[in-house]
């Protein structure tokens, strides 16, 4: 038994988005300067899959499609735990949307590692937070997708996955039993990651832990990657307008700021007596 | 026993990246540990870099470096809330003495340079502390994590945790740092140029001292970028428990002084950073600057030459590293890491600016933490140019204009203080 | 955002790239010292107001907004703060340092 095959496909993300201003005249993200890292939520889907590594066996590899700079933040993946690491990167697959960035990844991991148990995504990212990821890499493998995981049990003889997911808003847990291999995506307020290793990076540099591989050995369908594959059009970006607040304070007796409150919503028209 | 290296340079900084660099062009296996997500994140200073020590390491800087632009203009002003008085410095050449850079764009520019000498060099990691052994520093822990070498360098930097955590320094005192605060502020390069009457690649480099920091010890500085000027102020931390309001509003009060306002209008806001740095020289060095298997350089040294005018840290960071890297060079020459073999770094350091310059100027900071240069002499110049100036009449000569206005402070003072600032600065 | 005008420190703080790490990088070690504590210079020397005026003459402490200038190990005059690095490159991301 060789344990799992677990891919942890991971994106960059800038820090925080306060940070990165939009271009007045291109509305394009003004990235100079803004250094690409791990997107936070991937660190926690890294970390289910490291824990299930280590209860298990097997091996964790990270995935990113990435420009050149992304082997940084692969290196970082294998700081926390990552046996190795694939840079997907060609100037093929620029200018992609989610379509064809699942498109990429779902077809890299498939030619890459035909046998894996676990495709492991984080929740969504930080930076474009549309958590398209996963359902879409899914329905192209056409595979099982559970979301929300924070947990599972494998019985590896048997090939079988028991998912535990959270649900925030109803705050119950539900598990599933599913074949692998399955998709995964991992609720983003769980599976604290660990730290970086420092023997694990230097391990990254001096082994070479992270691949770089091109579309001439992927060899992908043109129409179906990079800007080609991409259907979506951004047709207007507008900075949403702070919405001027009246902020007006009552203090006293509860009951007449209740009261106080409803006759202002009445006179402003919120609310209808 | 894991992995081994020549060489662990603890902290991938000016100093750091220098000395791995030196040593891998050498042959040396180095391993560069950052705590920072890459080299130059955790990096700030106040914005100028003495360009002398590039001539000799990288002669190709001029083309290669992340100029921001070179300094042809120096402005020294003593400032009141209403008033200032300034000298203005210029000169027509631009002689590439010294530029004004982003030290995290510099750093990373180093990075280059060490990583393409064949330096391993991790981010992401904090040493925690020096692994010990019969007395010999014989590698580094991380977490759970350890790292041999025969020989380490220290240049983790102002913040000495590792050396303090391993027993080779003491505890930082107040009297021996400042603090700075600073903020990034961008603006187009035609409004810097007019605002400075400068041309497109020429800087200025200006320090201010009075009511920037409230008269208090320290001062403020402004220096231009291409497309931003970096503003911040310096607090001798020995006299900040004096300060009469938070930190963070005095440098607003400082861009919001009349004066400066006009400066950064229309302005927009990049980045708020805060920094200690070294200002007791040599003073602040830990007790021995090497030892059996280790060396020490850059700020975690107190390789810092802080003159209140002139402030330089990057040359002597990149010197002392070089310079720790020859030491290396010749203790493996010898066979020997021990503190014996070491001691060469001594040496090295004495004769060159590094200490040269740091002893020249051993007093220098008992002279600048003088109160009265920020507060009465301030207030003094600037009254005394007011009256001078404020025709009304009066028959004003300098000199009983001085003595009208020199306030509190006697003759005596003034020849001392006088003599005190020539002798040290 | 104008800067003619004072800026509030968390929106100062806010223009600067972070990865804040969930887990504190500094601790007060006893918050009886600090009540005990008449200076407090950590409540005015933190550049990023990390710390605010807690209940009983306590200091409260923030981690995320830190600047890791280090300043309030060393002013701190009971050297009641264990202070840290943040670990894993977390922490202020500087890009124009």
């Amino acid at each position: 038994m060789g344990g799992l095959t677990i891919i942890v496909p991971v994106k960059a993300a800038v820090p925080n988005v306060t940070a990165v201003r939009l271009d007045p005249v291109t509305h394009n993200l003004v990235r100079e300067g803004v250094p690409l890292m791990l997107n936070p939520y991937d660190r926690n889907a890294l970390e289910f899959a490291l824990r299930l590594k280590d209860k298990y066996g097997g091996k964790v590899i990270t995935i990113s499609m990435a420009p050149p700079s992304g082997k940084d933040f692969l290196e970082s993946t294998i700081g926390m735990g990552a046996d190795e690491a694939y840079l997907i990167t060609d100037r093929a697959f620029a200018g992609a949307d989610t379509l064809a960035t699942s498109y990429t990844i779902a077809k890299s991991v498939q030619k890459l590692f035909p046998d894996f148990d676990l495709l492991v995504f984080g929740e969504e990212t930080t930076d474009s937070t549309t958590a398209h990821m996963p359902a879409q890499v899914a329905s192209w493998l056409n595979l099982p997708y559970v979301y929300y995981a924070v947990d599972a049990e494998v019985k590896l003889e048997d090939r079988l996955i028991l998912v535990t997911r959270y649900l925030e808003d109803e705050g119950v847990y539900e598990t599933y039993e599913y074949k692998m291999p399955i998709i995964v995506s991992v609720y983003k307020n769980s599976n604290p990651p660990r730290d970086v290793s420092l023997v694990r990076k230097v391990e990254a540099k001096i082994n070479g832990l992270v691949k770089s591989i091109d579309n001439n050995a992927l060899k992908l369908e043109r129409e179906c990657i990079g800007l080609r594959g991409s259907p979506t059009i951004v047709a207007k970006i507008e900075d949403a307008k702070p919405i001027e607040r009246k902020k007006q304070i009552f203090k006293g007796d509860p009951k007449e700021a209740a009261k106080w409150l409803l006759d202002n919503l009445i006179k402003e028209g919120v609310v209808k007596p | 026993m894991g992995l081994k290296f020549d060489v662990t340079v603890v902290g991938a900084g000016p100093a750091g990246l220098t000395a791995a660099q030196q040593l891998a062009s050498k042959g040396f296996k180095v391993l560069v540990i950052e705590r920072g997500k890459k080299p130059g994140s955790k990096n700030v200073f106040g914005g100028r870099i003495y360009a002398h020590v590039l001539d000799k390491l990288y002669p190709e800087y001029v083309k290669e470096a992340p100029v921001e632009r070179w300094v042809r203009r120096e402005r020294i002003t003593m400032m009141t809330e209403d008033s200032w008085t300034t000298l203005d410095f210029e000169t027509t050449k631009v002689e590439h003495r010294s530029f004004t850079a982003y030290l995290t764009n510099f750093v990373e520019w180093l990075d280059k340079k060490a990583e393409s000498a064949g330096a391993v060099v991790v981010s992401e990691v904090p040493v925690d502390k020096l692994i010990i052994k019969d007395g010999k520093v014989v590698g580094v822990r991380a977490g759970n994590d350890e790292i041999y070498s025969d020989v380490t360098i220290i240049a983790e930097g102002i913040n000495r945790l590792v050396l303090e955590r391993s027993g080779l320094a003491p505890k930082l005192s107040p009297e021996l740092v400042a603090l700075g605060v600073k903020e990034v502020i961008k603006l187009s390069r035609e409004e810097i140029n007019e605002r400075f009457n400068l041309d497109d690649d020429e800087g200025m480099a200006w320090v201010l001292a009075g009511y920037p920091t409230h008269y208090l010890p320290g001062g403020a500085f402004i220096y231009t970028n291409k497309e931003a000027i970096t503003l911040g102020i310096v607090l001798y931390l020995s006299y900040g428990y004096q300060l009469d309001i938070p930190i963070n509003e005095l440098i607003e009060e400082f861009r919001l002084h009349p004066m400066i306002k006009r400066i950064v209008k229309g302005g927009q806001l990049l980045e708020y950073s805060a920094h200690l740095t070294p200002v007791a020289g040599v003073n602040a060095s830990p007790p021995s600057l090497y030892g059996d298997g280790y060396l020490v350089t850059g700020d975690a040294a107190g390789f810092l030459l802080h003159l209140g005018i002139i402030i330089r840290g990057v040359d002597f960071a990149m010197e002392s590293g070089r310079l720790a890297a020859e030491a290396v060079v010749k203790a493996h020459d010898s066979g020997k890491y021990d503190k014996e073999s070491l001691s060469i770094y001594g040496k090295l350091l004495e004769e060159s600016f590094v200490l040269r310059e740091l002893k020249t100027f051993r007093n220098a900071h008992k002279v600048l933490i003088e109160p009265r240069l920020y507060s009465d002499y301030v207030r003094m110049i600037n009254t005394m140019l007011k009256r001078y100036f404020e025709v009304d009449g009066t028959p004003r000569k300098l000199g009983s204009t001085l003595l009208e206005t020199k306030g509190n402070l006697t003759l005596l003072d003034l020849a001392k203080d006088a003599i005190r600032v020539v002798m040290n600065l | 955002m104008s800067l003619e005008r004072k800026i509030p420190i968390e929106e100062r703080l806010n223009t600067n790239a972070w990865d804040v790490d969930q887990r504190p990088h500094i601790r007060i070690i006893d918050p009886d010292q600090c009540r005990k504590c008449d200076k407090k210079p950590c409540l005015y020397l933190c550049p990023a107001r990390c710390y605010t005026p807690g209940p009983d003459g306590t200091v409260l402490f923030s981690h995320e907004g830190c600047l890791e200038c280090g300043t309030c190990r060393i002013v701190c005059p009971e050297n009641n703060i264990e202070w840290n690095y943040p670990k894993s490159g977390f922490g202020v991301q500087y890009r124009f340092g």
